[in-house]
């Protein structure tokens, strides 16, 4: 398949590449789904469970990206986050049978981490693992819930036998933990 | 911190859409509205998110799925985007699929003034179909008239001509006294002046007074054809005259007679 536009390097800037896909440059929208379908799909095949449905959410997510790049801002925030956060709820969504127009988290997402290029993600990819692998496998287990299953505090409650209270603190404490790896 | 330790562990879950309590909810976006610090305390904790869905990479999407979506791009009118919009998923359907409710909307609209439109048309169709169904049962019901008076060889007739002989009008007459219908035929009659007009006399054979039988005009031929009803039937006639009159008739007749029964 060939795309029309300028080629896009490894290095080419993240901010560069959005401003190229507002202009239309297909080739440039080729280079972020290059560097991140990895990332929204490995979300989608987590929370769905089904390649081929983890694959229409890829499309899903990539195409209203082309067709709306200016709902992302590259000025506040960076695309990986955002483009997964986005995935994930999207998938939860599905999951859980919600309406197809459940509002979606527009707000810029600003991490610290540099996820522009395959190794960056790599090493990104590997802490996150590392910090999850150091929480007490309870613990792992509610923010999984929480997250890639989409489950309410009070459904976790229930499920776990768990106060609600202590769901909720314990599941603040582990994402605090990753924060903290990465400070 | 402690004011917002409260809200500090509820602040993870709602990162995650996890929390099902709405009033904990609205609490909390009220408490937001106003707390800076929780505020920034959230945007932290949705970065601490999106670094939890980093745990899943790993599998890549099969190359077909690349492919499927540069085409998709390539099939897709480049519309430019002048203000941020909404990051809305679920609509994988083409574009010009969004603008289908307001194009049916005016198409409805259309179609709806192109009905009206006609129905005014098919009513005027009707009205106009329902006048002439009128006028030709109308005239219909005149010839069928005149036919039986005509072929009716019982009925008394007469033929006025002119007194001066030269040239030579002609009016004759056909009298159905039952009915009291009087039919007049005209010809070769001097053109009146506009404010004239011929009037038919019934004179009763009882030798009552004239009885007015209707008034004509004849075409610039000298032609007339009238069908007169008198008001009351089972009036026997003697015989029938023609003046001339004021344009609307006369109560009584003006003389001279102009035509009278010949002989």
């Amino acid at each position: 398949m060939r795309v029309s536009g300028t080629q896009v390097s490894n290095q080419t800037d993240e901010a560069a590449l959005i401003a190229r896909v507002r202009d239309g440059d297909q080739a440039a929208m080729a280079g972020l789904y290059d560097r991140y379908s990895g990332i929204v799909y490995g979300v989608a095949l987590r929370v769905l469970g089904n390649t081929s449905a983890a694959e229409d959410l890829v499309q899903e997510v990539f195409l209203q990206l082309w067709r709306n790049p200016q709902a992302f801002d590259a000025d506040r925030g960076k695309l990986a986050p955002w483009l997964a956060v986005i995935a994930r709820n999207r998938a939860i969504d599905l999951l859980r049978k919600r309406p197809m127009e459940d509002d979606i988290d527009e707000l810029p997402i600003s991490t610290g981490v540099n996820l522009e290029d395959e190794a960056s993600q790599r090493l990104a990819i590997s802490k996150v693992r590392g910090v999850l692998g150091q929480l007490p496998a309870d613990q792992r287990r509610l923010l999984e819930m929480a997250f890639f299953e989409g489950l309410t505090h009070t459904e976790i409650a229930s499920k776990t036998g768990e106060p609600l209270g202590t769901v909720k603190t314990r599941i603040r404490s582990g994402l605090l933990a990753l924060r903290k790896a990465f400070s | 911190m402690k004011e917002h330790a409260q809200y500090a562990d509820s602040l993870a879950l709602y990162a995650m859409h996890g929390l099902d309590d709405e009033r904990e909810m609205a609490e909390l976006r009220e408490h937001l509205d106003s707390c800076g610090e929780c505020r920034r305390e959230l945007e932290a904790l949705r970065a601490d998110v999106a670094l939890l869905a980093l745990s899943t990479s790993g599998p890549q999407p099969p190359q077909r799925s690349r492919e499927r979506l540069m085409q998709a791009i390539a099939a897709e009118p480049r519309i430019q985007h002048k203000h941020k919009s909404r990051f809305v998923l679920g609509r994988l359907q083409p574009r010009w699929l969004r603008l289908a409710p307001t194009l049916v909307a005016v198409l409805v609209l259309i179609a709806s003034v192109a009905l009206v439109r006609e129905n005014l048309h098919l009513r005027d169709t009707r009205d106009r179909l329902a006048r002439e169904l009128q006028d030709q049962r109308g005239r219909a019901a005149l010839a069928m008239e005149v036919m039986q008076m005509m072929n009716d060889s019982s009925l008394p007739r007469m033929t006025l001509v002119s007194a001066r002989n030269v040239p030579q009008p002609q009016v004759k007459t056909i009298y159905q006294p039952q009915k009291g219908h009087v039919l007049l035929m005209a010809n070769n009659l001097p053109v009146l002046p506009d404010d004239k007009v011929y009037e038919l006399w019934l004179l009763p054979s009882t030798g009552a007074a004239p009885m007015a039988a209707g008034t004509f005009s004849p075409d610039p031929k000298g032609s007339a054809l009238m069908l007169h009803a008198m008001q009351d039937g089972g009036i026997q006639a003697k015989a029938f005259a023609v003046t001339v009159e004021p344009r609307g008739g006369s109560p009584t007749p003006t003389m001279p007679i102009q035509f009278a029964p010949a002989g």
